[in-house]
């Protein structure tokens, strides 16, 4: 590979105006900082080279799908790609389809309406509280495990709005039981917040406001009684995030990451999503973050589809009633076939940004999932997901179906694929070895 | 039978309870049913909170007394009704013979083994554990609305930040509750954000909302800053601040005041950093034996009263201890309640109560619905909002709410419900004679939230009147099973009331369903865009999508019975919602629910067992006013658990 110059990590840095936190920024595709062939960072004085970070990205979408039309009928390489499934044809060597993965947590006897438990069940493996997921969401507990050297621990990003209001339902990452972490809906704030480009100054005197809040806050804690403690200390936990995150980039980002326009229609979901996956896939090339969740639809999403040319009801709506008719399952597999196309679009971009000696998707887990199964049964057992990308020891090109809880699938993901010593998740007891 | 009981006679001490059977009871869930918001709450059992000590379980266990039958173990009530060998709403939970039996009258012999003076040291025991204190004291966080009219009365800006902050989630019923109050790192920034906008929006191009009490000799001037720091704060804190924190940001006021040379940016960076500060941010109350006490009673009147921060007049009296005895504070109540901001409090309470939100997203399947439309569901909530504040301002019986023969409509809601245009474009209307309907319950904000987009549904309605106007929470179906009801063809017409005898007839649905599709089958005379039909209409609109444009849809037309009962009510069928208003207006439990659910808003979390006295006092005042509420906001707010006293 070619080299003009040699640009350390370090150097590169410069740039950026952090108050003092370690935390690496990049440019995405800047060959300078890797090594000669390309498959990890260019050796600094006395360090080692080290590996190329993986990234783990958690895609959701609300509500289940028509099963005939999503899942394929044969196991291995030689898979037909099923029409739910055509949008990622070209990237079927980038892919690996699993189907027969259990939820077992969404059936403990519980609270719960048929979606609540399922979505507790699918992104924490523990039982819905009744008010809000039972545990940490995978991504999470992946985040703990490699986020910390990143400006953003995790990211969280939504695109479709429409939702019954719950907590459950609006939120597909989970700081710990009942503590949601609610999603950036609006591309324009998303790209403020991860592109903004800010003066030295402005970050000192943020950096002295944070200061003074979390001594206030910390003060406030030891006076309070437990609960109210535990309030606090989130408050603290995201101050400091905050902290963390205040930076100003450097401009040269605006030649690389167009700034999403703040008008338009923000409910024109199929351009809202593309932006909103151009800047998460940014957001991963520059190293701001290593980890993220893409809540496409919301849990029991109640989504319109104009431009599939339905509007006489809505997501929910469409997955009951009169979905068993043959006119009911073509609307549910072209709404499917849509968040494919969606999640389609992420692999491209992914794949678009080279990054060492292949792409950014050679370091990237993207991992698909949806709320059920069959969705007018509210089925949570054998779900259907799909997970994208090179990292770790996955394996692509084919079609699995797999037998294990969605706790043994994370497992196998975190541990083997990104490389997140999880240690263990709620309902996993065995890795995977088909997959990996 | 013999076998059980055999084996159940060995001898256990009352560790048993909680060690072995109350987790047999908690798996076979009798709680959900039998706590003070289930279905069964008029029962003699009642399960104490899920999250209670071992002393609460303990001393539950030995209040089982009560369905202990001393003389006869095997005809009490405790074994006979869980095992369905007498009428049990709930269903079979434990099945004869079993283990579980065995634990359960392993219990009961023990409990009828007690001599008389251990009955009696057993109930110095459980009335002991009623009597916990007065919950722990709580920091709430401002809501998105009451954020924005704090900073709209704290600095004139009216741009409502909190509009474009993450969503409140709907958790209890409510978007002010507790356990949604977290503040993730998203909210942080979104605070953070707000705060630099505000802050430099207040003194952009001077001072306009004379925020700044003394002109400054110079950008420095220690005197004009600690007053600056000292007026604002007590503003934005809601209490004077302590000297520890004038110092700290007087130091930030005048390092940035000296940096800039300008008075007003050391202004800006403190009005940044306090609308930061957990203390604007929360509302922290120490109790009421701390000097601040008087600040915090300002503050809980006035978030709750007037949903924003207490204006300078509060603030005042205060300070000066005019807010000591529960008649200073009851008169104040009653003056700011004669205040426009007192309206628009309750009417968030209602919008949430009622769940607006829902009514102004629902779609209908314009195919079938072609007068329905945005417009229509904007005037359905206002409605509902007009009788409400015509009950409540009004000094109305608030049960009304219920039996109301009058509404308030717009010429679309007129032709929509068929009754003679309004004079004037909300105005109010009787309904005719004949009209089946009553109070919110003919409402089509009710009507419509409770429907599908083309069809109603009665386990929806049924489940509405359930959660909302009787307090009752339903357990969900059974995780897994077939929710699935028969579809309705060309070939297969029925009503909705034939589709759901699936759920009363399967063993596993009809323990609930009994209590819920039976209320909302009366109402199907009243479609899913709340227009009266005699007849139930089906429409069999062929495909979906472009293609069916233009194709004419097939009808039927179906006969409907709308008899319907609230199970667990004595004497209670009813055929028209008029009938159902006249009985939730007289039911205790739907009066207890009114005051329960104001509780639960303004107190931003569920009621505990040691909250029942406090909510049947409040319901005996409520009642004794003949149902005002504005009599129930005043008991309310002179209640022990809003003044934080009692234990002290």
């Amino acid at each position: 590979m070619a080299r003009p110059h040699e640009l350390s990590r370090r150097r590169f840095l410069r740039g950026v105006g952090l108050s003092g936190a370690a935390i690496r920024i990049g440019l995405p595709s800047l060959e300078a900082m890797f090594n000669a062939s390309g498959t990890a960072y260019a050796a600094e004085a006395g360090l080692p080279a080290r590996p190329i970070e993986t990234r783990f990205v958690v895609w959701f979408n609300g509500n289940g799908i028509i099963e005939k039309y999503w899942i394929p009928r044969e196991d291995g390489a030689d898979y037909e790609m099923t029409p739910c499934l055509q949008p990622l044809a070209r990237f079927r060597q980038d892919i690996h389809v699993l189907s027969g993965v259990d939820n077992p947590a969404a059936r403990l006897p519980g609270p719960g309406n048929g979606h609540h438990n399922s979505m507790s069940g699918l992104v924490a493996g523990e039982m819905f509280s009744g008010r809000g997921a039972g545990g940490p969401s995978i991504d999470q507990v992946i985040a703990r495990q490699i986020g910390d050297n990143s400006r953003f621990r995790s990211l969280q990003i939504g695109v479709c709005q429409e939702s019954f209001g719950e907590s459950i339902q609006r939120n597909m990452s989970w700081a710990a039981r009942d503590r949601p972490l609610p999603p950036e809906m609006l591309p324009h704030r998303l790209f403020d917040r991860l592109f903004g480009s800010k003066e030295q100054y402005w970050i000192e005197r943020k950096k002295s406001i944070l200061d003074a809040v979390s001594d206030e806050a910390q003060a406030l804690r030891s006076e309070l009684g437990h609960g109210d403690q535990q309030r606090l200390e989130e408050f603290l936990t995201s101050v400091r995030s905050l902290e963390r995150s205040v930076a100003s980039l450097p401009p040269e980002y605006a030649q690389v990451v167009e700034q999403p326009p703040e008008g338009g229609d923000l409910k024109d979901w199929p351009r809202i999503a593309k932006l909103q996956t151009d800047l998460l896939v940014h957001a991963l090339a520059s190293r701001q973050t290593r980890v993220a969740s893409y809540m496409l639809t919301k849990c029991q999403g109640l989504s319109r589809f104009p431009w599939l040319g339905y509007t006489y009801e809505r997501h929910h709506e469409y997955t009951h009633g009169r979905v068993e008719s043959p006119e009911g399952q073509r609307t549910m597999r072209d709404i499917c076939r849509w968040h494919v196309e969606e999640f389609a679009y992420l692999v491209a971009r992914l794949k678009s940004i080279p990054e060492g000696d292949g792409t950014l998707l050679d370091h990237t887990c993207a991992l698909y999932i949806h709320e059920h199964a069959e969705a007018n049964s509210h089925k949570n057992a054998g779900l259907a997901m799909i997970v994208a990308g090179h990292a770790g020891k996955m394996k692509t090109g084919l079609h699995t179906r797999v037998t294990g809880t969605v706790g043994d699938l994370y497992l196998t993901l975190a541990e083997e694929v990104v490389g997140a010593p999880i240690g263990g998740f709620p309902t996993g007891e065995k890795k995977l070895t088909e997959i990996v | 039978m013999a076998g059980a009981s055999g084996q159940a006679t060995r001898a256990v001490d009352e560790s048993f309870f909680a060690e072995k059977l109350y987790p047999v009871l908690h798996a076979v869930q009798c709680e959900r049913c039998h706590n003070d918001n289930g279905v069964a709450s008029e029962t003699r059992l009642e399960f104490p909170e899920p999250d209670v000590g071992q002393d609460q379980i303990r001393a539950f266990g030995l209040s089982l007394l009560d369905l202990v039958d001393r003389k006869d173990p095997e005809q009490s009530l405790l074994l006979r009704k869980p095992t369905k060998r007498v009428k049990h709403t709930g269903g079979q939970r434990i099945k004869p013979d079993s283990d579980e039996e065995k634990a359960l009258l392993t219990w009961i012999n023990y409990l009828a083994g007690l001599s008389d003076e251990q009955v009696r040291e057993a109930r110095v025991r459980i009335a002991r554990a009623e009597q916990r204190g007065l919950s722990a004291l709580t920091v709430r966080r401002l809501t998105h609305s009451q954020y924005n009219h704090t900073v709209r009365d704290l600095l004139g800006d009216q741009i409502q930040p909190a509009s474009s902050f993450p969503k409140e989630d709907f958790i209890n019923g409510f978007k002010n509750q507790l356990e949604g109050q977290g503040v993730s790192p998203l909210q942080a920034e979104a605070y953070s954000k707000a705060a630099e906008r505000l802050a430099l929006a207040a003194f952009r191009g001077g001072d306009h909302h004379r925020l700044i009490p003394r002109q400054p000799d110079s950008p420095t001037d220690a005197g004009s800053v600690d007053e600056f720091v000292r007026q604002f704060g007590l503003r934005a804190f809601r209490r004077p601040l302590t000297d520890g924190e004038v110092r700290g940001y007087s130091a930030l006021f005048l390092r940035e005041a000296g940096r800039t040379k300008e008075f007003n940016a050391g202004a800006t960076m403190v009005v940044e950093a306090m609308l930061q500060s957990p203390h604007f941010l929360f509302r922290v109350e120490r109790g009421a034996g701390s000097p601040d006490a008087p600040y915090a009673i300002a503050s809980r009147l006035s978030y709750f009263l007037w949903d924003t921060m207490p204006g300078d007049d509060l603030l005042r009296a205060a300070g000066k201890g005019e807010l000591s005895t529960v008649k200073q504070i009851e008169a104040e109540a009653r003056r700011m309640l004669d205040d426009p901001r007192a309206r628009v409090a309750m009417e968030e309470f209602l919008a949430q109560w009622l769940r607006f939100d829902r009514v102004l997203e629902a779609t209908r399947d314009r195919r079938r619905f072609r007068e329905y439309n945005g417009e229509v569901a904007a005037a359905m909530v206002e409605e509902t909002r007009r009788l409400f504040d015509h009950l409540v301002w009004d000094d109305q019986n608030f049960m009304e709410f219920f039996t109301a023969d009058y509404t308030f409509v717009s010429a679309d809601l007129a032709r929509l419900y068929d009754l003679p245009a309004p004079a004037e474009e909300f105005a109010k209307v009787e309904y005719p004679a004949d009209s089946g309907r009553s109070g919110v319950l003919g409402h089509g904000s009710f009507l419509v939230l409770t429907s599908k987009p083309a069809e109603t549904s009665p386990t929806a309605r049924g489940l509405f009147i359930r959660n909302q106007f009787l307090a009752h929470e339903i357990p969900p179906p059974p995780a897994g099973v077939n929710t699935v009801l028969p579809a309705v063809t060309e070939n297969a017409p029925m009503t909705n009331r034939k589709r759901l005898a699936i759920h009363l007839n399967s063993e596993s649905c009809s323990g609930c369903h009994r209590l819920i599709d039976p209320i909302g089958l009366a109402f199907e005379k009243y479609n899913a865009i709340g227009a009266f039909q005699q007849k139930m209409v089906l429409q069999f609109p062929g495909p979906r999508g472009d293609a069916a444009r233009g194709r004419k849809p097939t009808t039927m037309e179906v006969d409907v019975d709308t008899s319907g009962y609230i199970q667990g009510m004595e004497e209670s069928e009813f055929s028209t919602p008029r009938e159902l208003g006249r009985l939730l207006a007289q039911s205790k439990t739907c009066q207890r629910a009114v005051v329960k659910q104001l509780f639960r808003y303004a107190f931003g979390r569920h009621e505990t067992l040691t909250d029942q006295p406090v909510i049947d006092a409040l319901l005996e005042r409520f009642r004794d006013s003949g149902f005002r509420f504005r009599e129930l906001i005043v008991a309310l707010v002179t209640s022990e658990p809003f003044l934080q006293r009692g234990s002290g």
